[in-house]
């Protein structure tokens, strides 16, 4: 019985709390679940707290529905836990936190990418018709 | 000491739900970024889950695919709050039963107060669907002279401040008068006063501080437009008091 107990209670050594996704759901149906957990453990193991979720397929009405218990969160920010790049980006999404610098250069980046492809066959089809 | 109590439990039941002025559409810009268009193509819906809060504080912001970040409207409230915080009674999308072409259906079967109580379960007192549905209800039962069906049930009030502030007592009146309810009729009267002072009935009411049939007689001169019915009505039934004191 003291065997088993001490299998279950894990300790690490180092390691922190983090506040990051786990993905849950069904084949082809991802759900994340923003969760308060230790850094050593694994994606979807035992978390400290549930902070609430994120549904990644829009709905019926074209909506990408998200829940983040703000309250729990600053309790955990407090505490001294730190944020994996998607939870940074989808707060400063949702506007608790100031956005993140990698949204920015995300779209600067997707803006840029559009306008070469739009504008080499602009220039590709002159060129070729001479 | 049980009748007592289930006495008190139907006087709860028996409460008057409210009656609000619609509520404003919300209108509340809190960011503009316009350099994130194009990189989603779908709105982002952030609710506040924190328990301790009421529902009509919790912040619930909507991330536009223009990049704009805003206050959710009424309808994504009402949805979002039904997902995470279920309520008994509630869909997430209102039934189809309340739009008018099935009310109509529903009134031809007669079942006005059940589709009152659904209407309090779904949504909220202030909500424009809500008070479309009740103004419907009321008016068809106006039409139809259906009074009896939302008598004994907390419809009863609504339906009465919805006539008084219209000015279209006359049906109800008759009706009461049939069924030999002169209290009723008193109490309509009054409260009628009390919401138009300004009409001619009232100050004559006032002034000569009738009673009973008097002021439902002052009241029919001035105010009502079938006062045929309500006369011949008053008519037969203070010849049945007649007949029933001499008996």
């Amino acid at each position: 019985a003291l065997l088993a107990g001490s299998r279950l209670l894990k300790g690490y050594r180092g390691g922190h709390v983090v506040i990051r996704f786990a993905l849950g759901g069904c084949t082809n149906r991802p759900f994340f679940r923003i969760v308060a957990a230790h850094s050593r453990r694994a994606r979807d193991g035992k978390y400290l707290e549930q902070l609430g979720c994120l549904d990644p397929l829009p709905n019926a009405h074209g909506e990408k529905v998200a829940g983040l218990n703000l309250e729990r969160l600053r309790h955990w920010l407090g505490c001294g836990a730190q944020l994996s790049r998607p939870a940074e980006k989808l707060l400063g999404l949702a506007g608790f936190l100031p956005l993140h610098p990698m949204t920015v250069t995300g779209a600067e980046r997707l803006r840029r990418r559009a306008r070469e492809l739009a504008a080499p066959p602009a220039a590709g089809l002159p060129g070729a018709g001479d | 000491k049980a009748t007592r109590k289930a006495i008190e439990e139907a006087k709860e039941k028996l409460i008057m739900p409210p009656v609000l002025n619609e509520r404003e559409p919300i209108d509340d810009v809190l960011a503009e970024d316009k350099f994130l268009e194009g990189t989603e193509t779908t709105k982002y819906v952030f609710t506040d889950l924190t328990y301790s809060i009421p529902h009509r504080e919790r912040f619930i912001v909507v991330r536009e695919p223009n990049g704009v970040l805003r206050k959710a409207t009424w309808e994504e409230r009402d949805r979002m709050i039904q997902i995470f915080f279920p309520k008994e009674g509630r869909r997430v999308i209102p039934p189809v039963v309340f739009k008018d072409e099935h009310l109509v259906t529903v009134f031809q079967q007669d079942r006005h107060e059940d589709i009152l109580n659904m209407c309090i379960a779904q949504f909220e007192p202030d909500s424009p669907d809500y008070i479309r549905v009740h103004h419907r209800t009321y008016d068809d039962i106006e039409k139809h002279a259906k009074y009896d069906l939302l008598r004994s049930t907390r419809h009863f009030g609504g339906m009465v401040w919805y006539l008084v502030n219209r000015k279209k007592t006359d049906g109800l009146l008759t009706d009461m008068i049939h069924r030999d309810l002169l209290d009723d009729a008193t109490s309509l009267i009054t409260l009628y006063h009390m919401l138009h002072p300004e009409c001619q009935s009232a100050k004559e009411a006032k002034e000569r501080k009738l009673q009973g049939v008097d002021l439902i007689k002052v009241f029919v001169k001035t105010e009502s437009q079938k006062e045929g019915y309500i006369q011949l009505a008053l008519q037969a039934y203070e010849e049945a008091m007649a007949t029933s004191t001499a008996s």
